[in-house]
C-alpha cells in the first residue's frame, strides 16, 4: 500500500516539529538532569523535547490522515533574493563600508520583486543611501563605516 | 488618594518636551505603518527596538506603545476609504465602514470610527488606573507555583489567536520555549544548545529571532503572492455625523468600549478578538440584522471601539505580572528586558514613573490622534499609492542596519538571515510566529519558576493543582484549550480568520 500525504502543511511542519523535538532532546541528554526535586540544566529542555515529538508526530500523522491543501510556492526567487540581500550586506559591510553594502542590498532585494525596473533600484539606492547616511551615522551616531578604510 | 497622585506623576512624565515628541512620533508612525498594508506593527516595533537604545526606558516605550495604538487607527482609515484593512483588527471595519464609503458617508464613518476609538481609549485608561494597582499587589503574593500556572495560562491563551491548527500553535510556543533555553544556565552554568559557538552562549538576541521572523519572513511572504492592486480612492466630504448617525451609535460605542476592556485583559485577547466579538454582539443585538453590511453605523462603531479598548487593556497583564497577551505585548515586554527593567509586578513599585508616565502618555497619544488624524486623511490615503516594491527595500535596510547594531556583529545578521528563511518556511506550512515569540520570552523565566516551585514542594508535581490560585489558572487553561477544541469554537474560528 502506498501511502499518501494527503494534508502536505500538516504533515512537513510535523516532521520540522518532530526533527527539533529529536535535536532537543539528543543534545540535552548531555546535560545533567537531575531529579524532580532539584532539577538539572537538562531536566526542563528534555521535557520539552518530548512533547516536540508527540506533538510534531501527530500532526505528522494527521496529515497522511485528514484531506487538506498542499503547500503552494509560487516562486522561489523573493526567498532567495532576500536573503541574499541581507547576507551580503553582513559580508561587504566591514570590508567595503556601509554605502557599498546598501548598494548590493538594494539591487539584491530588488530583484526579488517581480516588477524588478532597474531605473527604480538607482533611485531607491540613492535616497536610502542619503536616509542612512545622515539617520544612522550623523544623528544616531552608529559606528557603520561609510566606506573601506585601509 | 492614592491614585490621584499616581496620575499626577504620570503626568509629569508624560508631558515631558522629549516624551510628549516621542509619544507623537510613535503615534504617526504606527498611522502611517496601520495605513501600509503588509507592514504590522509587531514588525514595526521590532524594527525600531535597536534604535532606542539611546534614550531612557520609558520614553522607549511611549514610542512603541504609540506604534500599536497608532496603527488602530491608521488601520481603520483604509478600512472605511478604499476597503483594504491596513491591521487584521479592523478587518470587520471594511463591511460596513466601506459600504457606509461607497454611500457617500465616509466623513461620519471616520469620524465616528475616531470618537469611538478616542472615547474606548479613556475609559480603557482608567480602567488600567482602577485595576492595575489591585492586580500587581495580589501578584507581588504569588509563589513559584503561581508563576509557572500564569504562564501556562498565558501560552495556551495564545493559541487561541493562531490561525489554523491548535497543535501547530503549541508546537510553535514550545520551538520557542526551546529557542529561548539556548545560552548559559543560570543555575548552573551549564552550555545549552550553543553547538560550541561562542557567540551564543549569552543567548539568542531577541531582536534577532523578531526581525528574523516578523521583518524578512514577511517581506518574502509578501513578495510571493504579489499583485498589483487598483486602489479607487473615495472622497471625503463632510466629517460632521447627522444626529441621527450619533443616536445609532453611542450605545454600540459604549458596548463594544466595555467588551474590549474585558476580552483585552483575557490572555489571548487584544484588539483583533475585541472587534470580532463586537461586530457580532451588534449584528445580534440589533433590531434590523440586515442592514448589517451595507452602511450600518453601529457595525464600525462598536469593532472600532472595541479593538481600541482591547489595545489598551492588553496592557494590563503585561504591566502588572509581565505576560504578555498578544504578539505586541511580548515584544513590548522583550523591550523592557532590553533597557534593563525586569517584567513583573515589582515595575509598579520600582519604577512608578515608567508605569504611571506610559498610561497617561497612552491617553494623551489618543487625544493627539482624534486631533491630527482627521485633517491628515488625505495624506494617508496619498501614501496607499506606494508601491509595494519601494517599501520592501527599504525594510530590509531597517531590518539590517538595526541587527548589526545590536553587538556590532555579522553573526547576528547571518542568524537573522536563519530565522527569516525558517519563519516563511513556516508561514508557509501554516504555523505562525507570534506564539514562537511568547514562548521565546517566557522560556527562561518558565523554567526558573518551575524550578523553584519544585525546590519548594521537595519534588511534588501535584505542588500546580492544590495551591488554590495555580489550580484556577490551570483551569481556565483547560477550559481554554477544551473551547477550542469543541467543533462549534473551531468553526467560529475558521470563520472569522
Amino acid at each position: 500500500m502506498r501511502i499518501r500525504i494527503r494534508n502536505g502543511k500538516d504533515f512537513y511542519a510535523g516532521l520540522f516539529f518532530f526533527f527539533i523535538g529529536i535535536v532537543t532532546v539528543l543534545e540535552a541528554r548531555a546535560y545533567s538532569i537531575g531529579t524532580a526535586r532539584s532539577m538539572g540544566p537538562g531536566y526542563f529542555p528534555i521535557l520539552l523535547g518530548y512533547l516536540l515529538l508527540m506533538i510534531g508526530g501527530g500532526t505528522a500523522v494527521r496529515g497522511l490522515w485528514l484531506k487538506g491543501k498542499g503547500i503552494k510556492i509560487s516562486s522561489i526567487r523573493p526567498l532567495l533574493m532576500v536573503s541574499g540581500a541581507v547576507l551580503s550586506f553582513a559580508f561587504l559591510l566591514k570590508p567595503c563600508g556601509l554605502i557599498l553594502a546598501l548598494l548590493a542590498l538594494v539591487f539584491i532585494s530588488c530583484l526579488g520583486s517581480r516588477e524588478f525596473r532597474i531605473r527604480y533600484a538607482v533611485i531607491l539606492f540613492f535616497v536610502l543611501a542619503a536616509i542612512a547616511t545622515v539617520l544612522f551615522v550623523y544623528v544616531l551616531g552608529l559606528p557603520l563605516p561609510l566606506f573601506w578604510s585601509k | 488618594m492614592d491614585i490621584f497622585n499616581n496620575m499626577i506623576l504620570g503626568f509629569t512624565v508624560a508631558f515631558t518636551p522629549w516624551n510628549l515628541f516621542y509619544c507623537l512620533f510613535g503615534a504617526l508612525i504606527g498611522t502611517l505603518i496601520g495605513v501600509l498594508p503588509g507592514v504590522g506593527p509587531a514588525a514595526t516595533i521590532a524594527l525600531l527596538l535597536p534604535f532606542t537604545f539611546n534614550v531612557p526606558p520609558v520614553t522607549a516605550l511611549i514610542m512603541l506603545a504609540g506604534i500599536y495604538y497608532g496603527s488602530q487607527y491608521g488601520g481603520s482609515t483604509t478600512s472605511i476609504l478604499v476597503n483594504i484593512p491596513g491591521e487584521s483588527s479592523s478587518v470587520v471595519t471594511c463591511l460596513d465602514g466601506y459600504a457606509m464609503a461607497r454611500q457617500g458617508r465616509a466623513g461620519p464613518a471616520l469620524a465616528i470610527a475616531a470618537m469611538g476609538s478616542f472615547f474606548a481609549g479613556c475609559v480603557a485608561t482608567v480602567i488600567i488606573c482602577l485595576l492595575a494597582p489591585t492586580l500587581g499587589e495580589l501578584a507581588l503574593k504569588f509563589g513559584p507555583a503561581e508563576y509557572f500556572s500564569m504562564m501556562v495560562l498565558g501560552l495556551v491563551g495564545a493559541t487561541m489567536l493562531a490561525h489554523g491548527s491548535l497543535l501547530k500553535a503549541i508546537a510553535m510556543i514550545l520551538f520557542g520555549l526551546v529557542l529561548g533555553l539556548v545560552g548559559t544556565d543560570v543555575n548552573s552554568g551549564t552550555r545549552r544548545f550553543t553547538f560550541g559557538i561562542s557567540t551564543l552562549f549569552d543567548g539568542i538576541d531577541f531582536v534577532v529571532v523578531v526581525m528574523g521572523l516578523f521583518g524578512l519572513a514577511e517581506i518574502i511572504s509578501s513578495l510571493d503572492h504579489e499583485k498589483k492592486k487598483e486602489i479607487l480612492t473615495t472622497k471625503v466630504s463632510g466629517l460632521m455625523p447627522t444626529r441621527s448617525d450619533l443616536k445609532a451609535s453611542w450605545k454600540a460605542v459604549i458596548r463594544g468600549t466595555v467588551l474590549g476592556s474585558v476580552l483585552g485583559i483575557l490572555p489571548g485577547g487584544g484588539a483583533i478578538l475585541s472587534s470580532f466579538a463586537s461586530y457580532a454582539l451588534e449584528k445580534r443585538i440589533a433590531s434590523d440584522p440586515s442592514r448589517f453590511g451595507i452602511g450600518a453605523i453601529e457595525g464600525v462603531a462598536g469593532p472600532e471601539s472595541a479593538n481600541n479598548a482591547g489595545a489598551q487593556t492588553s496592557f494590563i497583564p503585561m504591566l502588572t505580572l509581565g505576560i504578555p497577551t498578544n504578539g505586541v505585548m511580548a515584544l513590548m515586554l522583550g523591550a523592557m528586558m532590553i533597557h534593563g527593567i525586569t517584567p513583573g509586578p515589582r515595575v509598579m513599585v520600582e519604577r512608578p514613573d515608567l508605569f504611571w508616565g506610559l498610561i497617561v502618555s497612552m491617553w494623551v497619544g489618543n487625544l493627539m490622534l482624534v486631533v491630527l488624524n482627521l485633517p491628515l486623511i488625505g495624506i494617508w490615503v496619498r501614501l496607499l499609492t506606494v508601491p509595494y516594491r519601494f517599501l520592501y527595500p527599504a525594510i530590509v535596510m531597517f531590518c539590517c542596519i538595526g541587527v548589526y547594531s545590536l553587538n556590532n556583529s555579522i553573526f547576528d545578521l547571518a542568524m537573522a538571515t536563519g530565522f527569516g528563511i525558517v519563519g516563511y518556511i513556516l508561514l508557509k506550512l501554516d504555523c505562525e510566529p507570534a506564539p514562537l515569540v511568547l514562548g521565546f520570552i517566557l522560556g527562561p523565566m518558565m523554567e526558573i519558576y518551575f524550578r523553584r516551585a519544585m525546590v519548594l514542594s521537595r519534588g511534588d508535581f501535584t505542588v500546580f493543582f492544590t495551591q488554590p490560585i495555580s489550580l484556577t489558572m490551570l483551569l481556565a487553561a483547560a477550559i481554554l484549550l477544551l473551547m477550542n477544541i469543541a467543533p462549534i469554537v473551531r468553526h467560529k474560528r475558521e470563520e472569522v480568520f
